[in-house]
């Protein structure tokens, strides 16, 4: 539904997976606001935000830009990427927020981030290599296209990528740098994601705070329009490694 | 009538952006006749300057007071704050120069919003205003350690312009600073933010000194039409409030009041040789694509430490092939970056980093070489406040996370707090500015106007490593002193400073020290491209100050900048009169 459906496009993998409740197993209810901070609404404060902030988070959420950079085919790869990279199968259809056309706008609008690494092509070519390289690794291994794997095969991919250990595509990895690639992949995710009110109101971020500003500076302590945090424990789906520790660089 | 009230506080109701008066809006209160042209191409104005940023706008100011002909040109746009600045993250990133540039080496910087700005103000714009003053030992690093250089001035040069500058901006801190030269401060500290806190708490367990609430140039208390800050911990995003300064609204109002012009959207693209060996003005591209030539008697480049040797190589003329003013081969070498790991601890207790200015407290106990350490120079340890975007990223970088993991993580933003090393790199001549067009034999790469771009090479060398080894495990250990049950760091570095460095002789850099440079006698170059070491201070301030030392030295030379090939290099007297009111 965030990606405009072309005739010839196969219908993506969706599937329901949930977070599970850690004591019972049971996957939990999908969420509006996943996090612990149950009830917080970061536009809920929009008359308390200058006029050109409010614009321009409403245009945010109101607006979905189409998608004008990717073909039909990469549109459908790239979207089962950013739905492992940033899954969101635990909130309710409503509420989820659309990553790809953000990825496609600023790639189409050309909206670089000020520089390009001297052994990086640019972030347009970057993309389309990666999108070969990752359909071209589905194929080697499993025999089909990535978006038709299930969640644990299109994983266990994307975590090779992480790892700069792919399984095969070598010769089209080679062109760049792997590492470069998934910083650029997860971080364009997400400046999506995390530009959003809802994913605000999951990790308990305030949102635009002008001409208001706060005045409980010390101890974490929540403004009398914020959320007291409730936290409670989950696992994630049973299909997924994504939520396992990574090695840490220092 | 009260400005405010419950329903509209602050400059009226939220409904309508601010009414179109024909006037620019700086912060809720600041209201100015928006810029005007006042020079034709055709006249013959006394300064052109390149780039309104740090340096630049306070010089447009000093030279317009003393009554000078003087235009700033800035490739980006002058602000209207109230319009076209926003309280978000992603709605920021206009605020940067996102222009093309290329990065290698074997420790490539991150450019870009990690970097400088664009559009009147410059990275004064988006810094987060730190400002400490660099320390005596800064001046002599060759002399002290057999690393580095010498500056070509002392502490005692730059000290009465520290003094003015923290006056000008004003700046808040404590009323006694005990690192470098101990001073004080005009404005009272800051109250804390709970990651200031976590600083305070962590030294406090290991004995090492802090310093709460500054030294920032943020206002603790309003000033003239300037609201005091309301802690909404946006400064990095451009402060709406008008709290933190930025020469956009501490110099250049003044300077349009004394007959500056400002002429943005203006990108130079070549500095004008002229007969004798001098410059006669700069070409430039107006907001529509189309060139111009500014006559000029003199030309000062602020163009920021990239920007500024990228100009001066595509201003390469015939006696200049290697770049104008650079018979020394310097130009573009010597480029410094300071190491800005951040440094990431998980706390039980909730921190909401995302409240009060990202800077608020530091230590500048490390700041020194110590005989006992394997390196030499040293660190800061500051307080920084990532928001959610870029605390993402931190995230992705420093645990390797994606997918649920990362959502995980993100969800507990508010129980991790930030903590920034600030380390001396010392300056190396293989970590430089080149301009891509291919004629280093690697890629070329032009912008929008066709001109060849920044290409920035930078590799650590063993001093660096070690320092940032040092530094980044200090810090880890401050914040498992405050008690943090998960401590994890990302390597990035900040602050770009060199690349056009003043010298004592005009074989060992680009320009003297006042920024004149060695090759054309009505040249200069003033911003942190002149910068020989760094220490590891924010370079803000030091930027500022050299500026208005400069601005004493062209007044009190007058004439004779514009007509005269001698080199006075006797010190100016430090103007107090010429302050923006
Ligand atoms: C996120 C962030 C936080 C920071 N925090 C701090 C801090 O706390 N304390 C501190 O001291 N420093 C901080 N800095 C660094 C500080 O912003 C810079 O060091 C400082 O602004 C550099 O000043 P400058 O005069 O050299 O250049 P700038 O202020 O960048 O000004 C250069 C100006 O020249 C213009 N320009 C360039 N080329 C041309 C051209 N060809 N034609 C026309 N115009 C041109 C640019 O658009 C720009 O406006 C921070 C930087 C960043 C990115
Ligand atoms: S925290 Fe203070 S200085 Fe920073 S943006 Fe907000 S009001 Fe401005």
């Amino acid at each position: 539904m965030l990606l405009r459906k072309e005739d010839d496009s196969p219908e993506p993998n969706v599937q329901t997976k949930r977070p599970l409740d850690p004591s019972t197993a049971v996957p939990l209810e999908l969420k509006t606001t996943p996090g612990y901070y149950p009830g917080l609404h970061a536009l809920k404060q929009q008359k308390f935000w200058d006029a050109a902030t409010r614009k321009l988070v409403f245009d945010r959420v109101g607006s979905t830009p189409p998608i004008r950079f990717f073909t039909p085919a990469e549109a459908a790869t790239m979207q089962a990427v950013v739905d492992r990279v940033l899954p969101q199968d635990d909130r309710t259809e409503a509420t989820r927020i659309a990553i790809l056309p953000g990825i496609d706008d600023r790639l189409f609008s050309n909206r670089i981030e000020g520089y390009r690494y001297e052994d990086m092509p640019s972030d347009q070519d970057a993309y389309r290599i990666a999108i070969k390289a990752i359909e071209a690794i589905a194929q080697k291994i499993h025999g089909t296209s990535f978006h038709n794997l299930e969640t644990m095969k299109q994983e266990e991919i994307l975590q090779s990528l992480h790892d700069e250990k792919p399984e095969a595509a070598e010769a089209l990895l080679k062109a760049f740098n792997l590492k470069r690639f998934w910083s650029m992949l997860v971080s364009d995710c997400c400046a999506v994601y995390y530009a959003h009110p809802y994913a605000w109101d999951e990790i308990g971020f305030g949102g635009p705070a002008y001409p208001r500003g706060y005045m409980r500076l010390e101890g974490g302590e929540a403004e009398p329009w914020e959320v007291d945090e409730q936290r409670y424990d989950w696992l994630a789906p049973e299909d997924t490694i994504s939520d396992r520790p990574q090695p840490t660089n220092d | 009538m009260s400005l405010f009230s419950s329903e509209a506080p602050l400059g009226g109701p939220f409904d309508h952006p601010a009414k179109d008066d024909g006037l620019k809006h700086l912060g809720p209160m600041q209201r100015i006749k928006a810029p005007q042209r006042c020079f034709n191409d055709s006249d013959l104005v006394d300064y052109a300057l390149v780039g309104v940023g740090s340096a630049g706008g306070v010089l447009v100011q000093r030279l317009a007071r003393a009554g000078f002909k003087v235009i700033g040109f800035e490739a980006g746009p002058f602000w209207d704050t109230e319009r076209q600045w926003v309280s978000d993250e992603a709605g920021s990133r206009n605020l940067y120069w996102n222009d093309l540039r290329i990065t290698g080496g074997k420790d490539p910087l991150a450019l870009g919003s990690n970097n400088s700005g664009k559009g009147v103000g410059g990275g004064s714009v988006h810094w987060a205003s730190f400002v400490p003053r660099l320390h005596p030992s800064d001046f002599e690093v060759y002399t002290r350690d057999g690393v580095g250089a010498d500056w070509p001035i002392d502490y005692e040069d730059i000290e009465p312009y520290y003094e003015l500058l923290e006056r000008e901006m004003p700046v808040a801190g404590p009323a006694y600073y005990p690192w470098g030269k101990p001073h004080g401060h005009p404005y009272g500290p800051h109250p804390m933010g709970e990651v200031g806190n976590v600083l305070i708490k962590g030294c406090t367990a290991l004995g090492i000194p802090v310093s709460a609430g500054g030294p920032v140039a943020i206002l603790s208390a309003s000033h003239g039409n300037r609201p005091h800050c309301i802690y909404r911990g946006f400064c990095i995003q451009g402060c709406k409030v008008g709290a933190k300064a930025s020469t956009l609204i501490t110099h250049v109002p003044d300077a349009l009041a004394h007959g500056a012009e400002i002429r943005d959207n203006a990108m130079v693209s070549r500095i004008g040789m002229g007969k004798n060996g001098s410059v006669n003005g700069v070409h430039y591209f107006d907001a529509e694509g189309i060139e111009h030539f500014q006559r000029a008697r003199a030309v000062i480049v602020c163009g920021y430490a990239l920007e500024t040797p990228r100009l001066l190589f595509n201003s390469a003329c015939p006696g200049h092939e290697f770049g104008l003013a650079n018979s020394s081969g310097t130009l573009g070498k010597y480029l410094m970056a300071q190491a800005g790991n951040v440094i990431l601890g998980r706390f039980d207790n909730l921190i909401r980093q995302y409240k009060a200015p990202p800077a608020h407290a530091l230590t500048e106990e490390f700041y020194e070489t110590d005989p006992k350490r394997d390196f030499a120079r040293g660190f800061a340890v500051q307080t920084v406040g990532p928001l959610p975007i870029a605390f993402a990223k931190q995230m992705m970088t420093a645990k390797g996370l994606w997918g649920w993991g990362l959502r995980r993580a993100m969800m507990d933003y508010n129980h991790w707090s930030p903590l920034g090393l600030l380390g001396e790199i010392l300056p190396w001549e293989d970590n430089r500015i080149e301009v891509a067009d291919g004629r280093n034999g690697r890629q070329e790469a032009y912008d929008k106007f066709g001109l060849p771009v920044a290409q920035v090479t930078f590799s650590l060398r063993d001093n660096d490593k070690r320092l940032i080894e040092f530094g980044k495990n200090k810090v880890m250990d401050i914040m498992r002193a405050a008690g943090a049950t998960e401590v994890v760091q990302e390597q990035r570095y900040a602050h770009l400073v060199g690349g056009a460095r003043m010298s004592a002789t005009a074989d060992t850099g680009v320009c003297d020290k006042f920024g004149r440079t060695w090759d054309v006698p009505n040249l200069f170059v003033m911003d942190g491209s002149v910068f020989p070491t760094q220490g590891s201070a924010n370079p803000g301030l030091t930027i500022q100050a050299l500026a208005a030392r400069t601005a004493d030295y062209l007044l009190m030379q007058g004439e004779s900048i514009f007509t005269s090939k001698a080199r006075d290099l006797s010190n100016p007297p430090c103007r107090r009169d010429l302050s923006p009111t």
